[in-house]
């Protein structure tokens, strides 16, 4: 399981790596991204419909030239009050050299988080897969759950990449 | 010389590829019996490129094998020797030897040196064939140039060599090389060199006996020397008997039969005019004339005459006999060889380049070049001509400049937009600089796109090559006509079309002609026909591949088809049934070649080209012909297309597949059993296609009274497309959907609006297939 190859061990090296997380809240619950893997952050917009898609697959937009798809979490994990305000955010991320774009409640903060302060996440059952979860972290008495975005966005249940929804 | 030539490899690699195409298609357009000179001079020269740049770079190998090649070249085009079909046989194989070998310097795959080592000794076998004949043991085990020493009597002329090498030739290994280089081609003596402190600058007399001709060292020279300042003369040819050497071996002094040696000499400072003319080889002498004598103004105008009555063109772009003292010259030093390389090179890439004619412009030399007499000019347009300007650039980087500017064009459609909003009309001010920004990215867009056009001919030059070696192992009479090479269609098509093609005429070949006698047997011309044609029609290009066969059999087919269990009925139409072909492990032939017959490949065939957006079509006629035509759009990059609303979405239908659109009346639609819906258009039941149910999306209204019908045409299958309305008319920028997401049934792509909205491309083959699945569950 993956939570076990980074949550578990604590080898010396890692507590002092710090990476940086960028946290999103669906609903109550608070997210942790690694940060390099998003792009940029911006407003929701109206995108075009995609045929037939699921609908949690919002449609695409035109991110400067390239066509991107967005995905609304919310819908995808039944998290929050589906919406659409002027102050919907859209994370767009950069994963397995794809542009996807992550419509999610609200983008919180930046944290520093070391191997060690990532703790190995209980075997839950829930619409969230556990096996797209690294492990919970809790800064300042918040808990976070941190998620292997990239994983997340390429497994055949988003139905994002060809060949992982065939 | 310290410079490192790798960084060049690349360069030379594509270059000599060019040139051994070029070389290759001019031998298979060359009449055997009645050669071209000026075709001859040409493959002369692809090969003498390739031969000096091969040493250049210090691929021996390569300049070897060109050296023996290019030898042969040089005796036909000066009619020394007759061409006969077996030497065309012979360069075709050591052009592709050649091209080995340029494989193998690149990494990838070996060359049997022995087979090198064949071809070399065909060739020399081919040249010396009508000349002195020689015993073949000589031949039988040279490896390349540097066995054709001492002791070959054969065709040995002697060159009396004097030049002055630059500074940094002559302190470098440049001059080292130089004289390696020139003991390869036979026995060299330095008989005058520069004062040992003086690091081997200064004048420098060497005699070198070889069978080489000059052109063969005369480039090397050049290298080394100052500009203009060397000169080779051949004295008397010595191919009598092994016994004459000696005299030259033992004698280092300067020998009887040098006509102008001391003439030319540094120290000789008068000079007659009238006997520089007067020796010998005047065109040699017209280069030499101004190294050693700085002071000889009044020489130009002899040089240029001298030159001009050198009229085989090549000359030219060598040593350029220049109306100027030396030492002006040599300040452009750096023009010359870049022009000499340069200019011959660039050939091939010309065709991509229709629109700026303008010719490399190397300070100095051209102007020189235009200033010479007319003649002169006259006897180098083939060459002058292919030395259009061009640049190489990746192909990355043209994509970038093609989204760019299709970036820019919906940006200033958005502007136009904008514009056309504001409430109490934009300044009129600003709506014309808005029009004239609407032109001027036209324009943009459209040579921008054009650089990425290419003439077909750049596929269609293999075919020849494939036909002539197919043809003779199949023992089948074939003559190939193409027409159409000029028309222009994307590089990223042409790249992927070549396999497709090349597939389609080797089918035609193994079995669409037949052999001779059936031929005859059915009252046929022996001599069967494939005809390749490209045109453009409408918004794609069509290539077909036609021959005058057998043609296809329509029962043998069928009766295959359920042999392998495929569903078929005898009511299926010609087309239905041919199309069968393209079936995956589909073959009718009777036995399995190595040509084709396997049944792979026609399937394959198929889908590469539905890949790039085109189709395949077969007519065929048994034991008239068969005619394959295959169509492609002209870009994978834009697309003519009909903006239609289907409730609050915009969507694009390529304008290549409407054939009509209609308001239709309430009655017109009639349902097949409960389910399927067809409208009669003139006749013929057509399926409808209900797009807001195709896709899932609330349509302003479901009343087909309400919208409009759209007829669409893809691959012979027509079908009524119901949508709300009709947009307007755009040129789109196609832009990939699976990039970041992945296929969607029914769309083919995306692009973006002028308001900045994305808009899906319909996939019109796919959503005709799906009508007609609809109708025949229903029927």
């Amino acid at each position: 399981m993956e939570a076990m190859t980074h949550g578990g061990g604590a080898v010396s090296d890692d507590d002092l790596v710090a990476s940086e997380f960028l946290t999103f809240t669906l609903g109550s619950e608070e997210y942790a991204i690694d940060i390099l893997k998003v792009q940029e952050i911006r407003g929701y917009e109206q995108p075009t419909l995609i045929a037939n898609a699921p609908p949690f697959i919002k449609g695409v937009i035109n991110l400067r030239g390239i066509i991107v798809p967005i995905v609304d979490l919310r819908i995808k994990f039944n998290l929050g009050k589906v919406e659409y305000t002027p102050f919907t955010v859209v994370v767009i991320l950069n994963v397995a050299g794809r542009v996807i774009g992550a419509v999610v409640d609200s983008v919180s903060d930046v944290f520093s988080l070391t191997r060690s302060q990532i703790r190995q996440a209980p075997d839950f059952s829930g619409t969230f897969d556990t096996k797209y979860i690294i492990g919970l972290a809790t800064v300042d008495g918040r808990m976070m759950i941190v998620t292997d975005i990239e994983r997340l966005m390429t497994s055949a249940e988003m139905a994002l990449i060809d060949s992982a929804s065939e | 010389m310290t410079i490192d030539m790798s960084q060049f490899y690349q360069v030379f690699f594509e270059e000599s590829a060019e040139h051994l195409a070029t070389m290759e298609g001019l031998l298979l357009e060359l009449d055997i019996d009645n050669p071209d000179s000026e075709q001859l001079n040409a493959i002369f020269r692809a090969a003498h490129s390739i031969k000096g740049s091969a040493g250049t770079f210090g691929f021996t190998d390569l300049a070897e094998t060109t050296h023996i090649l290019e030898n042969l070249l040089d005796r036909i085009r000066k009619q020394e020797l007759g061409l006969r079909a077996d030497m065309v046989d012979a360069f075709l194989e050591s052009g592709d030897l050649l091209g080995d070998m340029l494989e193998a310097h690149q990494g990838r795959g070996q060359v049997d040196p022995r087979a090198v080592a064949s071809i070399c000794a065909r060739l020399r076998q081919l040249s010396a064939n009508d000349s002195v004949p020689i015993e073949p043991s000589l031949h039988s085990a040279e490896e390349g140039a540097e066995v054709v020493g001492l002791n070959e009597p054969v065709g040995k002329r002697t060159f009396d060599i004097q030049f002055v090498p630059t500074d940094v030739a002559a302190k470098g290994k440049g001059l080292g090389n130089l004289l390696d280089e020139l003991r390869s081609f036979g026995s060299l003596e330095v008989l005058s060199q520069p004062a040992s402190d003086m690091n081997n600058v200064g004048y420098w007399q060497l005699r070198l006996v070889t069978d080489a001709g000059q052109d063969a060292f005369s480039d090397q020279i050049d290298f080394i020397a100052e500009n203009g300042a060397w000169r080779v003369v051949e004295e008397t040819v010595t191919n009598d008997a092994d016994g004459d050497f000696g005299f030259f071996d033992d004698s280092p002094g300067a020998p009887a039969t040098d006509p102008g040696y001391g003439f030319f000499s540094p120290v000789d400072s008068s000079t007659d005019l009238a006997s520089a003319v007067e020796v010998p080889a005047a065109k040699e002498e017209s280069y030499g004339f101004f190294a050693p004598l700085p002071q000889v103004d009044e020489g130009g105008a002899a040089a240029s005459e001298a030159s001009c009555e050198d009229g085989d063109g090549y000359g030219f772009f060598t040593p350029l006999p220049s109306p100027v003292p030396a030492q002006h010259v040599v300040e452009e030093g750096d023009g010359f060889g870049f022009f000499e390389s340069l200019a011959p090179k660039l050939a091939p890439v010309q065709p991509i380049e229709p629109v700026t004619p303008a010719r490399v412009s190397i300070p100095g030399v051209v102007d020189k070049a235009a200033a010479l007499p007319a003649r002169a000019a006259k006897s180098q347009s083939g060459v002058t001509a292919a030395a259009e300007s061009s640049i190489r650039v990746s192909v990355e980087k043209v994509d970038q400049l093609i989204n760019l500017v299709g970036e820019l064009v919906i940006t200033q459609a958005m502007l136009l937009q904008t514009a056309a909003q504001i409430q109490e009309g934009a300044p009129e001010r600003l709506i014309n600089g808005l029009a004239q920004l609407e032109r001027n990215t036209r324009d943009l867009q459209e040579s921008v796109m054009s650089i990425r056009m290419m003439q077909i001919s750049f596929v269609f030059s293999r075919f020849p090559r494939v036909v002539r070696d197919l043809s003779s192992k199949l023992g089948k009479q074939v003559e190939l006509k193409t027409s159409g090479e000029t028309t222009e269609l994307d590089k990223g098509l042409i790249e992927r079309i070549a396999d497709p093609l090349t597939h389609l005429i080797r089918n035609s070949l193994d079995h669409g002609i037949e052999l001779p006698e059936t031929r005859i047997a059915a009252g046929k011309s022996p001599v069967g026909t494939i005809t390749l044609k490209a045109y453009h029609q409408g918004g794609s290009i069509v290539i077909e591949v036609g021959d005058d066969g057998a043609g296809l059999p329509r029962n043998k087919i069928l009766a295959k088809a359920r042999e392998r269990g495929l569903l078929v009925s005898d009511q299926m139409t010609d087309s239905e049934v041919f199309n069968l072909i393209f079936e995956a492990g589909f073959s009718t032939a009777d036995q399995v070649t190595d040509v084709s017959g396997r049944g792979v490949g026609m399937d394959v065939v198929r889908r590469n080209i539905q890949s790039m957006g085109g189709r395949v079509e077969i007519e065929s006629m048994l034991g008239v012909g068969t005619r394959m035509t295959v169509r492609l759009p002209l870009t994978l990059a834009i697309l003519d297309g009909m903006s239609i609303a289907v409730g609050d979405q915009t969507y694009i239908l390529p304008l290549s597949y409407v054939v009509e659109s209609f308001q239709p009346k309430v009655g017109d639609i009639k349902t097949l059993s409960n389910q399927a819906r067809v409208i009669q258009v003139r006749g013929e039941f057509l399926p409808v296609v209900v797009l807001h149910e195709l896709f899932n999306i609330r349509a302003q209204s479901s009343d087909f009274s309400q919208g409009i019908m759209v007829v669409i045409d893809a691959d012979g299958i027509h079908a009524a497309l119901f949508v709300d309305a009709l947009i307007g008319q755009h040129q789109v920028v196609i832009k990939s959907l699976e990039a970041n997401y992945r296929r969607v049934p029914g769309i083919s792509g995306a692009t973006i609006m002028g308001d900045g909205h994305v808009a899906l491309i319909l996939d019109v083959s796919a959503i005709a297939g799906m009508a007609k699945t609809n109708l025949q569950k229903a029927g």
